[in-house]
């Protein structure tokens, strides 16, 4: 008995060693686990306070390219709707249903406004944290979007803040297709640049070319149709050489994040209800 | 060093680390992780349980701000635990007198290899819990040698910088 305690006296380091790995390991699985606790993320209080202080500087920098983008952005649009309002008032006499047309466009979409104010490119997992939370209308399963694409989901919310699971992370996958064909496939990441992904599960039969626009396929509950994605960059077959395996050039630059917009698709519940049913039935 | 400094160096490196260090990189490689730097320079005397609450918590506040949460803990932790063994086996010294690891107490190629080989079995640790899905070992590889060659010239920078005050 007295050397059983000498044993454990003299050896309680180790004690210590494995009780940390333990502690520090249960953290990291249990964040990977979907309904983690923002507790111990970039959303709690402490650092989510220090991050928006952080942003309010840094925020600065990006000011000028962000600004030369949205004029971009700006005039691309203004001509678009240009000719498009052209067509549109050949094709109906009736100007009312132009105004009818746009609403209607919008309307079964909440979009709000939020700043990104931690971000990261270089890690396997990858994630965004945004500076509005479930006090702000914010949920998670929502889709989050920037001036030029598709960002990504929303994972965890806290009160005043949300943790966003970009495009670059091995965890997210989002439903897209090529915009002439509407084939569709998976958007995935797997590590590396975080300028580059990959559509898995492109069917054989399908029709594209190098360089055509990816957009979102609008089949998941979280995005609506038409969300720029990328264009097709390399062409490739899948592992088990039934698909192809497209590597897209993202719209979004990750590295440079500020402004996103969070969109919530009114009804979405009700099709997550459903969809939810049908995986029980099975 | 007294607690209170002790405190000081350890708000301002994970402050250091969380803002400016974690974005910094060149296409996704060579990120300094210079927070190390604090269980690094710990005197040689202290007990290996003290150190490894220390860096539990030190690797814990870079993870609740970086998101990724346990994976600073758990390697900054073995990193705390491995400490003592590699200082004794680069230095001849009796173990058991208290110093702080530095060059002016340990000589220049001592510390150099004690600095080299903790950053490399932190850095291995870190990435190896990071890229745990993926198994792209050459990927795996640059980027452990890019982010700890920056580590050891952020410390040896570090180091310079001190010793002329």
């Amino acid at each position: 008995m007295k050397n059983l305690l000498n044993f454990f006296l003299k050896y309680n380091y180790w004690f210590l060693f494995v009780l940390l790995e333990t502690i520090s390991f249960a953290l990291l699985f249990r964040f990977n686990s979907y309904q983690g606790s923002a507790f111990f993320t970039s959303a709690n209080w402490v650092s989510g306070a220090m991050y928006d202080v952080a942003n309010n500087v840094t925020g600065y920098f990006h000011l000028k390219a962000i600004n030369d983008e949205l004029v971009q952005k700006n005039v691309e649009l203004e001509l678009q709707l240009e000719s498009i309002r052209e067509a549109l008032a050949e094709a109906t006499e009736d100007s009312s249903g132009i105004e009818q047309i746009k609403r209607e466009a919008l309307a079964g979409y909440d979009i709000f406004k939020a700043s990104v104010i931690n971000n990261s490119v270089t890690h396997a997992d990858n994630y965004i944290t945004l500076d509005k939370g479930e006090a702000d209308g914010i949920r998670s399963e929502m889709g989050v979007v920037n001036g030029s694409g598709v960002v990504g989901i929303v994972y965890l919310t806290s009160p005043h803040y949300s943790i966003v699971i970009p495009v670059l992370n091995s965890k997210s996958s989002i439903s897209c297709k090529i915009r002439r064909s509407d084939y569709f496939g998976f958007l995935k990441w797997d590590g590396g640049s975080s300028e580059f992904a990959f559509v898995k599960d492109m069917p054989r039969h399908s029709l594209f070319s190098l360089g055509d626009t990816i957009v979102t396929s609008g089949h998941s509950a979280v995005f609506p149709s038409g969300i720029p994605v990328g264009t097709v960059d390399d062409i490739a077959d899948s592992h088990d050489g039934l698909s192809y395996l497209l590597r897209v050039k993202l719209f979004t630059d990750f590295a440079r994040l500020n402004d996103v917009r969070v969109i919530a698709q009114k009804g979405q519940e009700e099709q997550l209800e459903l969809e939810k049913q049908v995986k029980t039935i099975k | 060093m007294t607690y209170l400094q002790r405190i000081e160096w350890f708000i301002g490196l994970v402050l250091l680390q969380v803002l400016v260090l974690n974005h910094m990189h060149i296409n996704g490689y060579a990120t300094p992780f210079f927070f190390i730097y604090f269980i690094l320079k710990y005197n040689s005397g202290v007990g290996r349980n003290v150190l490894m609450i220390w860096a539990f918590l030190l690797g814990l506040s870079v993870d609740i701000f970086g998101n990724t949460p346990g994976m600073n803990a758990a390697a900054a932790t073995v990193l705390a635990f491995m400490r003592g063994p590699v200082l004794r086996l680069v230095t001849l010294r009796d173990s058991a007198e208290d110093f702080e690891p530095g060059v002016k107490s340990m000589g220049f190629s001592p510390f150099f290899r004690y600095i080299l080989l903790c950053t490399f079995l932190f850095c291995s640790i870190l990435l190896v819990i990071d890229t745990f899905s993926f198994f792209n070992l050459p990927v795996l590889l640059l980027k452990i040698l890019t982010d700890a060659s920056i580590t050891i010239v952020c410390i040896l920078c570090a180091e310079a910088i001190r010793r002329k005050k």
